[in-house]
């Protein structure tokens, strides 16, 4: 025993209690704020998740785009134990390869994502294994109940819902959530214990301009279409030619939003705004209306075709059919070639380019989808001695679907280049409409008269003696036009022999006109006129669609009301 | 013919049963998978009860028994506690987790004898210090304990246990600079000892756990991980704390949350204040652990008081020297709050012993007379008076 020596120890072991005092007092009194911030900023997590992105209805309030609640598993690799034949059960519930799940879970850390939004049933299969350090976080997934239909306008999301195509991205921002932040209480595992109140916002809702019942006619045309004449792609556009709301709108081939994944760029192509074609005779329209325009002729000039054949440039150009002498109507109607040339060459390079531009080619429609591309037209003091020729019958320029649509609503509604829109309300989760988009820029280009004009000729197109006889629908008026376009091979950078565009557009009843539809089939084989590939698609589309929207019949011989046989 | 002190009994109910209290809190938050491996809120809450149960049978059996037995226990007991050591490395009756062997099978549960091995030592250093011929300036009489305890270090860092084999060590010296050892000797030792934990150190973790006590905040999410989930808990329990159940930081951010890390979640839930009380209260149990030493007459039950104060209040200091970074991490349970039976077990015997030592009557019981011990310590300062 050593008195002092036990006095000074204890001493020191009482001071060092004391020491510890002042620690703490360190770490919980002064530092407190400091550590109580970190402590929060570790306990709650801000999840970019999009819970609940707003919905997408068609013009009737059918639903195109909603969210399903679903579970994603996550591993704690920590906590988890490696087992062969848990992952191997595992793995058979999930269809994946062991190795695959192997690879998803790193060496350490706390967290990471197995498998995202499992459906409920393989969910609960998983939660029955009970493997240690597996576990459940919920998630929202996006889902497009029409599936297939009408993916090139809705579009769709990735597996964090971040907006990747179609109307989901071009509103990406109206249709996440408020803040697009959700909180959760968690523990350090990332386990959800709480959720705050954001959990429950809404992103808002989109009431788009089509209806679904003309978009599965369009749908199921083009479908066949393709079968029937083997074709590579094809694209229908329907639009109301007074308001520019799209009704339907759909290309082949096409994808489902719900697997994007496996979706390939050619099927996820919105063909109808992203890829130009060079339009051929249905160019004639922009060539004609200029002429009428310009008044440098009237439907009765006559133009002498009889030689069946024209030298631009020191090129030659044919008819396909040889005519005689023939009015201006008629060239329309016929398409003749050698007669388009000529009004072209009345009517000069600039003022073609100054009529082309002023339909809207070689710029964009402004449609509220990503991706739309302008085309070109070349401006008059770039053009070759060939290509007034080859522009006045539709070659040497590049339009999409939808600008060559948009120049046959101008003839259709009078004289008025519409804007095309696909969105035609924003309407937030509490019900009141945030924007609006009826009736927006709607310039007239070309007098009413010119407009009704061309149209009696474009009439005449499908009336007797004109190239697109099969579009004509029963009981009502169609006004339209065929086109047959050269289609530039890519490795000879020549017109292709094999590979043509045929197109029918116009728009229906023809002096009340309710729909304008464009009908493009790419690379047909066995024909290639767009008099006989797409004039009857183009007939089809309309005869269904009229009858389901309740169109009365002109015809006086079926004047009877409306009774609706071929829906 | 005094009465225990009941100071002792006070302040060992209150930290036990605020322990159970914490062991509620912190393993009551049960996760969905360990729940379907039937693990419910009360699991690990049920188990230290019973624990604490047979803790108070121990209490009791170690109060009855006479100092004098004990010392007569002291070598049995040193023989029995290293070969419980050795029974560790045996399969199939060691067990093993977390990559380390400091468990042997003990139907329905398991034991740590190194936690024994602490209470052995102090029983058998009391004795071997209460012998006639313990002479504090004799080398050889020096080297015998410090030799017995290296035996026991191997051992231990075999395991390994850093911690069980660090705290074995304070113990050890300090009882031996309590008997009066040389200085010279001590520090020369601790000279000795350098190269050794410099070696065990080169041991990658434990390097970067050593380092990083001095800076968590440099490696947050690696070596500071645990350290600066302490500070959070403790930080954000601030004066009052979140509330008793209201821990976050339980939710497994801490790791150890309910074992050598407990005293952080304390801090979280009842704040500056309950962190406090449970310092006060070990801090009355060892001044009461020493005054029951100063009531003893004999050498031995001096030795024995004074060595189970040591242990209880040197492993509560370390381990919360540990939780506020002031020393390197290493694991280390809090004396009767921690969750682990075997801790629970020996610190509440050792409480037994004290309670008995406490009642004061030992005089008669040993064969020591105070002219006997006079004699001694007068004999001693007159060494030291030569020597001076």
């Amino acid at each position: 025993m050593n008195r002092k020596r036990a006095i000074i120890f204890n001493t020191a072991i009482i001071c060092s209690f004391f020491l510890v005092f002042l620690r703490l007092a360190d770490l919980m009194i002064f530092n407190h704020e400091r550590l109580s911030e970190k402590a929060e900023q570790q306990h709650i997590k801000i999840e970019d998740m999009q819970v609940r992105r707003g919905m997408i209805f068609d013009r009737r309030g059918r639903e195109f785009a909603l969210n399903l609640e679903l579970e994603s598993l996550y591993c704690d690799p920590e906590n988890f134990l490696y087992n062969k034949e848990d992952i191997t059960k595992l793995a058979s519930i999930i269809s994946k390869e062991p190795e695959v799940i192997i690879s998803k879970i790193p060496g350490e850390g706390r967290f990471a994502w197995v498998e995202r939004k499992l459906e409920p049933v393989t969910a609960e299969r998983v939660r029955k294994l009970d493997i240690k350090g597996l576990g459940f976080v919920p998630e929202a997934k996006r889902f497009y109940p029409k599936e297939e239909l009408a993916s090139h306008i809705i579009g769709a999301v990735g597996i964090d819902n971040q907006a990747l195509e179609g109307i989901e991205l071009k509103y990406d921002k109206y249709l996440k959530t408020a803040g697009g932040k959700v909180f959760f209480g968690r523990d350090a595992a990332g386990r959800i214990l709480s959720s705050g109140v954001d959990i429950e916002s809404k992103g808002n809702n989109l009431v788009l301009t089509i209806d679904e019942v003309l978009q599965r006619i369009v749908e199921k045309e083009l479908d066949k279409a393709i079968l029937k004449w083997r074709a590579k792609a094809a694209t229908a556009i329907m639009m109301d030619p007074f308001t520019g709301e799209i009704l339907a709108l759909a290309n082949r081939p096409a994808y489902n939003p719900n697997r994007t994944g496996v979706a390939s760029n050619p099927e996820k192509r919105n063909r109808a705004i992203t890829d130009c074609y060079e339009p051929g005779s249905t160019f004639k329209t922009i060539i004609g209306v200029a002429a009428l325009e310009e008044k440098i002729v009237n439907p009765d000039t006559l133009f002498d075709v009889s030689e069946g054949s024209i030298k631009v440039g020191g090129k030659v150009i044919r008819d396909v059919h040889k005519n005689e002498i023939i009015t201006f109507m008629e060239v329309i109607q016929k398409s003749s070639n050698v007669g388009s040339i000529m009004i072209g060459l009345k009517l000069g390079k600039d003022r073609i380019y100054k009529y082309s531009k002023l339909l809207g080619i070689g710029e964009k429609t402004g449609i509220d989808l990503p991706g739309e591309v302008s085309g070109w037209i070349h401006p008059p003091e770039r053009w070759s001695g060939t290509s007034i020729g080859a522009i006045s019958i539709g070659q040497e320029v590049a339009m999409t679907p939808l600008q060559m649509l948009r120049v046959y609503s101008v003839v259709a509604n009078g004289g008025f280049l519409v804007r095309p829109h696909i969105v035609s309300e924003i309407v937030s989760p509490d019900g009141n409409v945030i924007m609006s988009f009826e009736g927006k820029d709607i310039n007239r280009v070309i007098s009413e008269k010119t407009a009704v004009r061309f149209k009696e000729i474009l009439k005449r197109v499908v009336g007797e003696g004109g190239t697109g006889r099969s579009a004509s629908v029963n009981g009502n008026e169609v006004a339209g036009k065929t086109g047959t376009a050269q289609i530039v091979n890519p490795e000879t950078r020549r017109y292709s022999k094999e590979k043509y565009v045929s197109s029918f557009v116009g728009f229906i009843p023809a002096d009340n006109p309710k729909l304008a539809i464009i009908v493009v089939i790419y690379e047909p084989k066995g024909q290639i006129y767009g008099g006989v590939v797409a004039a009857p698609v183009f007939r089809e589309i309309a005869n269904q669609a009229l009858s389901y929207l309740n169109v009365p019949m002109e015809d006086d011989f079926l004047q009877k009301p409306a009774i609706l046989v071929s829906r | 013919m005094g009465r225990y002190d009941k100071w002792l009994i006070i302040v060992t109910l209150l930290l036990v049963l605020f322990g159970a209290l914490m062991i509620y809190s912190t393993t009551s938050v049960v996760t969905p998978v360990l729940a379907k491996k039937g693990v419910t809120e009360f699991y690990y809450f049920k188990r230290h009860i019973f624990t604490i149960l047979i803790g108070f049978c121990f209490m009791l059996l170690a109060y009855t028994l006479k100092p004098s037995f004990i010392k007569k226990m002291a070598i049995p007991l040193l023989i029995i506690s290293s070969v419980l050591l050795i029974l560790v490395f045996i399969p199939d009756i060691g067990v093993a987790a977390g990559g380390a062997k400091r468990w042997i099978r003990l139907w329905p549960s398991t034991f740590q004898p190194s936690e024994l091995v602490k209470l052995s030592m102090v029983i058998f250093l009391a004795w071997y210090m209460s012998l006639p011929g313990y002479k504090p300036d004799n080398f050889l009489t020096f080297i015998k304990p410090v030799f017995i305890m290296i035996v026991f270090q191997i051992a231990i860092l075999k395991q390994p246990d850093f911690g069980a084999a660090i705290s074995l060590a304070f113990l050890t010296f300090a009882m031996l600079f309590l008997s009066g050892i040389r200085l010279r000797y001590l520090v020369s030792l601790m000279v000795l000892a350098i190269p050794f934990v410099l070696k065990l150190t080169m041991e990658p973790y434990r390097l970067r756990r050593i380092t990083s006590f001095l800076n968590p905040w440099e490696d947050p999410r690696g070596s500071g991980f645990q350290l600066v989930q302490s500070f959070i808990a403790l930080g954000s329990g601030g004066l009052t704390g979140v509330g008793i159940g209201s821990s976050k930081q339980k939710l497994s951010y801490l790791p150890e949350s309910h074992t050598d890390f407990i005293f952080s979640i304390i801090g979280e839930e009842f704040g500056f204040i309950g962190v406090s009380v449970i310092i006060v209260l070990f801090l009355i149990l060892f001044i009461k652990g020493i005054s029951a030493a100063n009531k003893a007459r004999d050498r031995f039950v001096y030795y024995l008081a004074t060595g189970i104060s040591l242990m209880i209040s040197l492993q509560a200091l370390i381990n919360f020297a540990v939780a506020t970074g002031m020393v390197p991490t290493k694991g280390l349970p809090l004396p009767f709050i921690s969750y682990g039976g075997s801790s629970l077990l020996v610190n509440m015997a050792a409480v037994g012993i004290l309670l008995n030592i406490s009642k004061g009557e030992d005089e008669r019981k040993v064969p020591d007379t105070d002219k006997e011990i006079l004699a001694r310590r007068r004999a001693r300062r007159t060494v030291y008076g030569i020597k001076r």
